[in-house]
């Protein structure tokens, strides 16, 4: 069993306290837009917890950001350009979710420093990190003070607009919160995943086990990834 | 490495830098609203006196109360007048020409004169929380609160009339947007878009009123005089003669945005008391509304009833009925874009999106694991092949392989 460290200490305090946050803003936005329907705190409540959570939230999102910003594991989130290639990684990735994993196949994305990713969660993250996230950010700031930013609320075209983006974000959000832990469980062990989140390393099963269809001159079998990291 | 940087950086930009600026463009918007102080010219003075509502008896008064018959013409009084109301007043139905010390023709016990015409406002103003106190006047003489002190005596105007009735309350009850903001979440917002009355009446009837609204003017539009429009292109719109749906209110909306240039025209959303009578029935702050849940949930009081207003040239508003659900379609998403109270008026769509959303997300995990279950000997089998396959077709040998296949 080896060991390899793929979770930075500063994208694990962000990935904590974002869960915390992601959690109460679900809730207490649940709260807000079905008051009568759901009675867990008062309305009022919830609209204060919500807006200091997501402020919140909002300073962690540059703990994140900054770190990668200045950090050449940037790499992580760097998109695969060659559409093709993307396309058949993504599909080999689904199918192997879809089916392979139901034969006991091995899973088709192998774990590095710089490619923690398959190549599903990749464009997944992109489009979650920075796109909606950032507008969930930006909606909920321009809703918590409507008349500051109404110049820009209304450019927008008006608070129901800025709403339903927000509310639409909150929705895939609110999928993802199911979808995300469980996927989590999905590594050589259940809890291989949610350990490395705490400790940084991720253990990767025995070297025997790294399969893939392999590129023309690559040394390794495994296509898309770079030769192992060892644990320091 | 480079471009995903920049991409960032960029992004961060264009996010961040608009809300920054944002402060700076507000200020703007004030500046706008002080300018309506000017003197007439004697050429206007004189269209005034010959357009006037007044008999020519009355027009004497003018002589020398020049000022007052200028506020006069300019209120709703004048001008029901001029289009054929003659129980509207003139000088002499609240003075009288003898009466020289006749400063305050109303009388706070009956409300004379007003209540000749506004008498069921006028009871309803008798019990409440206003025509209890007595007030000063200029001259620093009490007297016990009365139409007036809100209304105004000769500029009367119609009671939809911009803010003109809110600034009268907020110029006694100084610093109530501080007292609010002390519990009141986004107190300014709800100042703007929710009239004193509909929570400080709890008694009365609450409505929505989506106002059409000029974004460029940055005022509510006013009908031409002598050009009615609205209620012959409302009617045009709706089909069933049962008020507008939220497809007729887009398709109302566009025509006026034809007249006034592409997205000029939007509807600004008002919550208010549904009568004037109700309007009047002020309680004590005590008593007034102010449980969130009272308005911020489906279903909720003041959300069913729903007009679309314009203003008449006078001031007064025209109304035409709308179905409640112009505020929960998501057709209505552009048109009733101006108005959103949370909870309230949601999209209904929504909703349907965020249960298939959960639901998806809940029974995708359970539908994994179950077939996970169903075939686990298949699944152990071939994870113990593949461990051999690429071990170089070994058997697993030690503990660690073994539990790795497992």
């Amino acid at each position: 069993m080896q060991k390899i460290y793929i979770h930075p200490l500063p994208v694990r305090i962000w990935h904590w306290i974002n869960a915390c946050g992601f959690i109460a803003m679900l809730i207490t936005g649940v709260q807000i837009r079905y008051v009568g329907q759901i009675d867990l705190m008062a309305f009022r409540n919830a609209v204060i917890l919500h807006n200091w959570v997501g402020f919140v939230l909002i300073g962690n999102f540059f703990i994140w950001f900054l770190y990668y910003l200045f950090s050449d594991k940037i790499k992580v989130y760097h998109p695969e350009l060659n559409p093709v290639k993307h396309y058949r990684d993504s599909l080999r990735q689904l199918v192997y979710y879809g089916y392979g994993i139901f034969k006991g196949d091995p899973n088709p994305h192998h774990v590095s420093a710089y490619h923690k990713f398959n190549p599903m969660q990749s464009v997944s993250y992109q489009i979650i990190m920075l796109l909606l996230v950032p507008i969930q950010f930006f909606t909920g700031l321009l809703l918590w003070d409507i008349q500051r930013f109404s110049t820009m609320v209304e450019l927008f075209g008006g608070v129901r607009v800025v709403d339903t983006v927000h509310v639409l974000i909150f929705i895939v959000f609110a999928g993802f919160i199911f979808i995300h832990p469980y996927l989590a469980t999905l590594g050589h062990t259940p809890t291989a995943h949610i350990k490395a989140m705490f400790t940084g390393y991720e253990e990767i099963e025995d070297a025997a086990r790294i399969t893939g269809e392999g590129e023309p001159g690559n040394p390794f079998k495994g296509s898309n990834r770079e030769p192992l990291d060892r644990s320091p | 490495m480079k471009y995903t940087k920049l991409i960032a950086l960029l992004l961060f930009i264009v996010v961040g830098m608009p809300v920054l600026a944002a402060d700076n463009t507000l200020s703007k918007e004030d500046e706008t609203v002080s300018e309506e102080e000017e003197t007439l010219s004697e050429a206007e003075f004189a269209l005034l006196v010959a357009e006037s509502a007044l008999s020519k008896n009355d027009r004497k008064c003018l002589r020398c109360h020049d000022e007052e018959f200028i506020q006069y013409e300019s209120g709703i009084h004048a001008s029901v007048r001029r289009q054929g109301n003659t129980e509207a007043p003139v000088c002499t139905d609240c003075h009288t020409t003898h009466r020289v010390r006749g400063k305050l023709p109303y009388k706070s016990a009956t409300g004379a004169p007003c209540s000749k015409c506004h008498d069921a406002i006028f009871e309803a103003y008798a019990v409440s929380v206003h025509s209890q106190i007595r007030v000063k006047d200029d001259e620093d003489d009490a007297h016990v609160l009365g139409c007036p002190d809100c209304h105004r005596s000769h500029d009367v105007t119609a009671a939809a009339t911009e803010n003109q009735l809110k600034e009268s309350c907020l110029a006694c009850h100084e610093g109530v947007l501080l007292a609010h903001e002390e519990w009141l979440p986004n107190a300014g917002l709800h100042f703007e878009a929710v009239s004193c009355p509909a929570c400080h009446a709890p008694a009365a009837q609450r409505k929505v009123d989506l106002r059409l609204y000029d974004n460029a003017a940055k005022k509510r539009i006013r009908e031409k005089e002598g050009v009615p429009q609205f209620e012959s292109r409302a009617r045009a719109v709706d089909l069933e003669g049962k008020g507008l749906s939220a497809l007729a209110l887009q398709s109302l909306l566009r025509e006026f945005n034809r007249d006034g240039g592409e997205g000029n025209t939007s509807l600004r959303g008002r919550l208010e008391v549904s009568t004037g009578v109700g309007s009047h029935q002020l309680t004590d702050k005590g008593r007034a509304i102010r449980e969130c849940e009272y308005c911020h949930q489906k279903g909720a009081d003041p959300f069913q009833s729903v007009t679309i207003s314009i203003a008449r040239p006078d001031g007064r508003l025209l109304r035409y009925d709308a179905h409640t659900d112009v505020l929960s379609s998501a057709v209505s998403i552009d048109s009733v874009g101006g108005f959103y109270a949370i909870g309230a008026t949601r999209i209904k769509l929504l909703d349907d999106l965020l249960i298939l959303s959960v639901a998806g997300g809940i029974s995708l995990p359970i539908g994994h694991t179950t077939v996970k279950w169903l075939v686990r000997r298949r699944r152990r089998r071939g994870e113990v092949q593949g461990g051999m396959e690429h071990s170089g077709d070994k058997p697993p040998s030690s503990p660690d392989d073994r539990s790795a296949a497992e």
